[in-house]
């Protein structure tokens, strides 16, 4: 049959009923686009003849409508039918040899589909054992692969050697992204081609289904794009051939809407080869050729051969990469996690040194949240922002978070100016806000597009490609590079790890509560021993030198009668410091009982008592009447302020009046209260020896004590979880304070 | 006739002290001395060396607390366990004011509980207050002498 008589038929063929309204070629909808039967078309391409036979009956069930000579049919399906048990479901076409037909020679494959065996004929290339183009492909290419570095050699290898097998005017392989646009990654083309190389094309220039069938059938082969489709004819009234299955038919037609494509971008044969990774369709290598061009069977099969070769060492070349990657990161990790022996709980310290973890996720900024507490290094946001970043990221009640353009997701990133435009952050307590953040900024991302990366929907309201493939340049701003899988990883990674940290401090913590629970009870059984055992020394010292003196008195010298008076006097001091001690470490031991403590009615009564026992003294009290009520222990608060009051009458005494105010204090959202005497004072320069036990800063022959009470005021003070301090001027008077949390509001 | 002052106390010099400082307050009780928990407790239920004494439970008990081989604590228990000394005045002599003692002396039901003072005179004082109260002040528990004196005058 000639040509014309083909164009015929393919004419009455796209006026039959078979057809359903969307298919018609002349007429591509809009809507069609993603729901367009591409698997089952009912028609081939010209250059070539198909048969269907049943799976099972092995009889004929429909042919293509180029293919007239009933004898003929007949003729093959007798060679073909004793193949078919050797046909598996989803394989790709076997090759069953070449057959004369009509001085024709024609190469046959067949392939299942289903219930069904599908058979194809084509003219017959050249080049047969070792001539054919796979024994090529294996003396060209495979050393070529072996020797690639990384993915982009690979391409490039694999366009060179696909432009010489097939003769293709230009062969280009491109990567898809995360959304479905394929970058150019690398090129291979005669003189008088554009160059794609760099550019992009976008997501919607191959269609979900198109893509679902490029996973499935590695090769697609268009030798004339100005083709008329031959119908498939079918014997059976029951099958429809648009019922057929020609998803991994090499002759399959292809959709009209792609033909147009085709015309747009100026190509006249076009061929791709899918480069599929993990499952996924990771790119195409996507040859063109402004004339025809035919691809015999062999040499379509050497450039099936050819892109599953090279999807192979794309998938390990790059699990190479990540597992190197991932390698770094690991040991990265492992050396943030190292130096956390040294240094203390708090994961803040982690920023002290932030080169290792902005390197950890490529990073410009880093920062750690703990609950309120925020430390950042390098391009952050202001702190109040992380801080209520991090809380937002908690309640996402997620282990990690990323973007690559926060402020789609997170409107007030908008305002921080480029910088943290991504954000990856890892979450570590699902209770507390302990959340580590890392910032990239934004980079101006200009993307080349190859033509505006929109579909047009022109007057006529049905869709068309795109007709335009000139360079059209795209700027996105607001967006840093995307994370990595790796990166990501990694920061779980030592999400994990720092978890595991937490845990192995807490148990170290419960280690060291129970020893300090022990040394504790030492403790008291020690100042128990000292109670008893110093104390009743000291009183038989003094017990028989007072007896002595009694007795004895009269007959000893005044000497002799000092010396005792001294040991006397030493006794009896000892005991005053061992009761002191015990009452100190009594105050460290016994349990806090809060309750309502009226400091103005406190420091009064304090005052009054002082003031009995210096009656001879002239003191001036002025005790401010907005004291605070506080909520700790009375007792501890009484001995407290009983220290600080009778310090200052006791260091003022010099003084012909001493003066002593009692005022209001507040610090760190916490209240209390100040007393200020103008008596001796002290060197500021001592003021750490102040509140240590037994340290006393003058000479015990002009101011009496046991050096005491000062460390037990810091000590009640602390174990309320409040604050102390002390100022104080040689000669000019001192000034002691506290404030406690919990404060009540006054009747 | 006075009825005794029992003083359990097992330091010889805080023992020569307490005698010194009792006698200064010129009490007129004889003032029985024990050295430990266990002649105690034999004085109290005339047993072992004890067995013969006359009947009649002393005035007051001065009851240090550490004490060999049974301790203050466990003869004032013992002491409260008893029927027929269960009214016993016992005062609790201690050299320190641990908190867990007076708290424990208070729940064995003593009567009085004084921290030995380091200074002597305040010592002889206390003891001295001590007596005159437990021994010549305080009303005398049923069976005790002095209410039979009493009687007798």
């Amino acid at each position: 049959m000639g040509r014309q008589g083909w164009d015929r038929l393919a004419a009455d063929f796209w006026q039959s009923p078979f057809l359903q309204p969307s298919m018609n070629a002349l007429s591509p909808d809009l809507d069609s686009c993603a729901s367009e039967p591409i698997r089952v078309p009912g028609a081939i391409q010209p250059h070539g003849r198909m048969l269907v036979l049943g799976a099972a009956t092995r009889e004929l069930l429909a042919f293509s409508a180029n293919w007239t000579d009933a004898a003929e049919r007949t003729q093959v399906l007798a060679q073909v039918a004793a193949h078919v048990p050797d046909l598996a479901a989803g394989e790709s076409a076997a090759a069953l040899g070449t057959i004369q037909l009509g001085g024709d020679a024609l190469d046959v494959s067949a392939h299942r589909a289903g219930e069904h065996v599908i058979v194809e004929l084509e003219p017959a290339g050249a080049g047969n054992g070792t001539q054919a183009p796979i024994y090529s492909l294996a003396r060209h290419f495979l050393p070529q692969l072996q020797r690639a570095r990384n993915v982009d050699d690979l391409l490039a290898i694999a366009v060179r050697e696909l432009k010489r097998l097939t003769g293709f005017g230009r062969c280009m392989a491109y990567r898809f992204d995360a959304e479905g646009h394929g970058e150019v990654l690398a090129e291979a083309m005669d003189e008088g081609y554009e160059s794609y190389a760099g550019h992009r094309f976008p997501a919607s220039d191959i269609p979900a289904q198109a893509r679902d069938l490029y996973r499935l059938n590695y090769i697609r082969l268009i030798p004339d794009g100005e083709y008329a489709p031959v119908p498939l004819v079918s014997l059976d009234p029951v099958l429809a051939p648009t019922a057929i299955d020609l998803s991994l038919a090499g002759l399959r037609s292809v959709s009209p809407v792609h033909l147009e494509y085709m015309r747009n971008m100026g190509t006249r044969a076009s061929m791709s080869v899918s480069i599929v990774v993990r499952g996924e369709l990771w790119g195409l290598v996507s040859c063109h050729d402004r004339a025809t061009r035919f691809l015999s069977f062999p040499v379509r099969a050497a450039c099936e051969h050819l892109g599953r070769l090279l999807s192979v060492q794309v998938e390990a070349t790059q699990e190479r990469v990540e597992v190197e990657r991932r390698h770094e990161l690991r040991e990265l990790t492992f050396n943030l996690i190292a130096q956390r022996h040294d240094l203390d709980a708090s994961l803040l310290g982690l920023v002290a040194e932030p080169a290792p973890l902005l390197r950890l996720a490529r990073a410009s900024g880093v920062a750690v949240v703990l609950d309120d507490a925020c430390r950042a290094q390098g391009e952050v946001p202001p702190d109040e922002q992380i801080l209520a970043l991090a809380e937002w990221v908690r309640r996402r009640g997620t282990e990690s978070f990323d973007s690559d353009r926060l402020a789609t997701l997170w409107p007030a990133a908008a305002h921080w100016d480029g910088v943290g435009a991504g954000v990856l952050a890892i979450s570590i307590s699902q209770v507390h806000r302990h959340v580590i953040l890392w910032f990239r900024s934004s980079v101006v991302q200009t993307i080349t597009w190859a033509g505006r990366p929109y579909k047009e929907t022109r007057v006529d309201g049905r869709i068309h490609p795109r007709s335009s493939f000139e360079s059209w340049t795209e700027v996105l701003r607001g967006r840093s590079p995307a994370w990595t899988s790796a990166e990501r990883g990694a920061a779980l990674e030592l999400r994990q790890s720092l978890i595991g940290i937490v845990l192995r401090r807490a148990e170290e913590l419960n280690q060291v509560a129970a020893e300090l629970r022990r040394v504790n009870k030492e403790l008291e059984a020690f100042s128990y021993t000292v109670s008893h055992d110093l104390r009743a020394p000291m009183r038989h010292i003094a017990g028989y030198v007072d007896l002595v003196l009694d007795i004895e008195g009269a007959k000893l010298g005044d000497k002799a009668r000092r010396y005792l008076g001294h040991v006397k006097d030493a006794s009896a001091y000892s005991g005053q410091l061992v009761d002191a001690l015990l009452d100190f470490s009594r105050m460290g031991r016994t349990a806090l009982k809060h309750g309502r403590v009226d400091m103005a009615a406190l420091c009064n009564e304090i005052a009054r008592e002082l003031t009995r026992f210096e009656s001879a003294r002239t003191i001036e009290w002025r005790i401010a009447p907005d004291l605070p009520v506080l909520w700790a222990d009375p007792t501890l608060m009484q001995v407290a302020m009983r220290n600080l009051m009778g310090n200052a009458v006791k260091y003022s005494r010099d003084r012909p009046v001493t003066q002593v105010q009692v005022l209001p204090a507040s610090r760190d959202g916490m209240a209390g209260v100040e007393v200020v005497d103008n008596g001796i004072g002290f060197d500021m320069r001592y003021v750490d020896k102040l509140f240590g036990v037994f340290h006393r800063l003058h000479q015990s022959d002009q101011f009496e004590g046991t050096g005491i009470g000062l460390a037990s005021f810091r000590r009640i003070v602390e174990r309320h979880g409040g604050q102390v301090w002390a100022r104080g001027v040689p000669d000019e008077g001192a000034r002691f304070g506290f404030v406690l949390p919990g404060t009540l509001e006054k009747d | 006739m006075l009825k005794p002052i029992l003083l359990v106390e097992d330091d010889a010099r805080d023992l020569e002290l307490t005698l010194v400082a009792l006698e200064r307050s010129e009490l007129a009780n004889e003032v029985v001395v024990v050295r430990d928990g266990a002649a105690a407790l034999d004085y109290l239920r005339r047993e072992g060396e004890f067995t013969g004494r006359t009947a009649g439970n002393p005035a007051v008990v001065l009851l240090d607390l550490k004490l060999p081989k049974i301790d203050g604590l466990e003869v004032l228990k013992a002491v409260r366990e008893t029927t027929e000394l269960r009214s016993l005045p016992i005062v609790m002599l201690t050299s320190s004011h641990e908190e867990g003692d007076v708290v424990k002396s208070y729940e064995l039901g003593v009567n009085a509980y004084v921290v030995k003072p380091v200074e002597f005179k305040a010592f002889v004082s206390a003891i001295a207050d001590l007596g005159v109260f437990w021994a010549v002040l305080n009303e005398p528990p049923p069976g005790s002498t002095k209410a039979a004196r009493r009687v007798a005058e």
